[in-house]
């Protein structure tokens, strides 16, 4: 039956570090570190942060402002501001759906090669290091010629991917009390490990050189378009918005507590998080360049190459510790996707619909997580990586940008920035003025739209993305038709009927 | 380590701590975490 009561937070240290592990994910350690280096070090430094300010702390404060006004996730919020708009809600709701089908499986390898770690099984020394990569693609993911050769299931990665659905289950099932709970362990563990990681990368010889690869400025690359558009994909894609969860984290705000502090510490410590993740990186980096002997170009410091290649390369040639270092990092990984995948599911997904149908949280935990378990199988065959490369373009990029472009407008200009601007303040801890309006209104969907625009429409729509043929589409054309179909889907559940299940309008502390 | 490495990691360090322990300062001067 319809809920009398909003979950709450047990506190307000636990939804920090809620928002905290949602924003604090694998990118900070695979994406981050590695565009720093791509776009000129200190210099990208410079319009990352400003980035930060005039795009992602402005789009954080109105998630969750949206959020603990309303009392609802996304589509609720939109509901809201007029019926017309709850489609707009659903949107973000499917591509964090679809992003934690295959980030499950990521942590799923994860939790796979921590145990592998233990024997090192691609092996040591430089015959190890040279088998990194063909272990990876070849024993772990036994990847196939194309996304149409499916090839089998591979039995490990599932067996690991039920054990991440189970946990996230246990953790979910009970609501946020028990999410904050769970996430003040899930932040603090691996900032402790990437602690243990920083030193053990500092001690190895050239470690040095690599971090002046990460950090030194080439201020001459400001003017490169393509640095701020890195650095302005980064923001936002780091801080997790644009994925409807950050909608529901803020609904589980009390009405009388703090939004705009909450936003600057919650983005703060994200990027402070990304910035000491480079230096446990880019140690490695230098420390492979130096025992290999090959230029920082040859080293993949970003994406699943850096952490599936690169550091078990690292690992094969560390002098000593070589086993611990890389169950250390592994399930340091563990650690900082799983609080992201249980804000994609449960903030993204499961609030809201239990905000339009009133379902049983238990129950409804059980069947997420079971759909997207076995949506997920499809990236544990032969062919997952390619479907994964495809997916994750497709929502994780195109989907969280165009839909956050749309929410900042549509809440700028149909429902008021000043107004939500004026609701945030009168709880916080301190006021922003008519500046967050403009951000809102057009430096955020502007930002948003010039990512999209200048790293997908201009490359997708004139080449076919990644070169994939699938039958008589080619990669560019699924994404099309992923998010035609989700939209599509969104229209739909904005017209379903939520079957008298509706939520109270006084909302009362459960 | 090259001083332009060394600079930028002070002062990106400074930006993070300076940040932080700003907004630290202001926890509870507005909100109230109970309704």
């Amino acid at each position: 039956m319809a809920e009398l009561t909003r979950e709450r937070w047990g506190g307000r240290s636990f939804f920090l570090f809620a928002a905290m592990g949602s924003a604090i994910g694998l990118g900070n350690v695979w994406r981050f570190p590695a565009l720093t280096y791509e776009y000129g070090g200190g210099a990208f430094l410079i319009a990352w942060i400003i980035g930060l300010i005039i795009l992602g702390i402005p789009w954080m404060m109105m998630e969750f402002g949206m959020g603990r006004l309303f009392q609802k996730g996304a589509p609720g919020v939109f509901e809201g501001i007029g019926k017309k708009w709850e489609w707009l809600g659903w949107w973000p709701v499917f591509v964090a759906f679809l992003i934690v089908t295959y980030y499950a499986v990521v942590i799923a390898w994860s939790l796979n090669y921590a145990a592998s770690s233990a024997t090192v099984a691609w092996g040591t020394g430089e015959a190890g290091a040279a088998n990194a990569g063909a272990y990876f693609y070849g024993d772990v993911l036994n990847l196939s010629s194309g996304p149409t050769a499916l090839g089998g299931l591979q039995w490990p990665i599932v067996g690991a991917l039920v054990g991440v659905w189970v946990i996230l289950f246990f953790i979910m099932f009970k609501g946020a009390r028990v999410i904050g709970k769970v996430a003040v362990w899930t932040v603090i563990i691996p900032w402790a490990l990437l602690i243990v990681l920083l030193i053990r990368g500092l001690t190895l010889p050239g470690a040095a050189e690599g971090l002046n690869y990460y950090l030194a400025p080439d201020f001459g690359a400001l003017t490169n378009p393509d640095l701020w558009f890195g650095a302005f994909s980064q923001i936002a894609f780091t801080l997790s918005l644009g994925m409807a969860g950050m909608f529901a984290y803020g609904s589980f705000i009390a009405k009388k507590a703090d939004i705009n502090n909450n936003a600057f510490i919650t983005s703060f410590s994200n990027c402070a998080t990304s910035f000491f993740a480079g230096f446990a990186v880019f140690s490695i980096v230098g420390f492979i360049m130096q025992a290999l002997s090959v230029p920082v170009g040859e080293v993949s410091a970003s994406g699943l190459g850096l952490a599936f290649v690169t550091y078990p390369v690292a690992i094969s040639m560390m002098p000593a510790m070589a086993a611990v270092t890389g169950v250390i990092f592994f399930i340091c990984f563990f650690f900082l996707g799983i609080d992201s995948a249980f804000f994609l599911t449960y903030g993204g997904v499961i609030a809201p619909l239990r905000d339009k149908f009133g379902w049983g949280r238990a129950k409804v935990t059980a069947v997420i997580c079971a759909i997207a378990l076995v949506i997920g199988l499809i990236y544990t065959t032969g062919s997952g990586l390619y479907w994964l490369d495809i997916v994750d373009r497709t929502v994780s990029f195109y989907g969280l940008l165009i839909t956050g472009a749309l929410a900042c407008i549509v809440v700028g200009w149909v429902y008021g920035a000043d107004k939500l601007r004026e609701h945030m303040n009168a709880t916080s801890d301190f006021k922003i003025g008519a500046w967050f309006d403009w951000m809102i209104k057009i430096v955020v969907p502007a930002g948003l739209l010039f990512v999209v625009s200048w790293g997908g429409f201009k490359n997708d729509i004139v080449d076919a993305y990644g070169g994939y043929a699938i039958g008589p589409f080619n990669g560019s054309h699924i994404i099309w038709i992923i998010l035609a179909v989700t939209l599509g889907l969104s229209f739909w559940l904005q017209a379903a009927k939520t079957r008298g299940l509706k939520a109270p309008k006084e909302v009362k502390e459960e | 380590m090259t001083t332009a490495a060394i600079v930028t990691t002070i002062i990106m360090s400074l930006v993070f701590i300076i940040g932080l322990v700003f907004c630290f300062t202001q926890i509870g001067k507005g909100g109230k975490w109970e309704d």
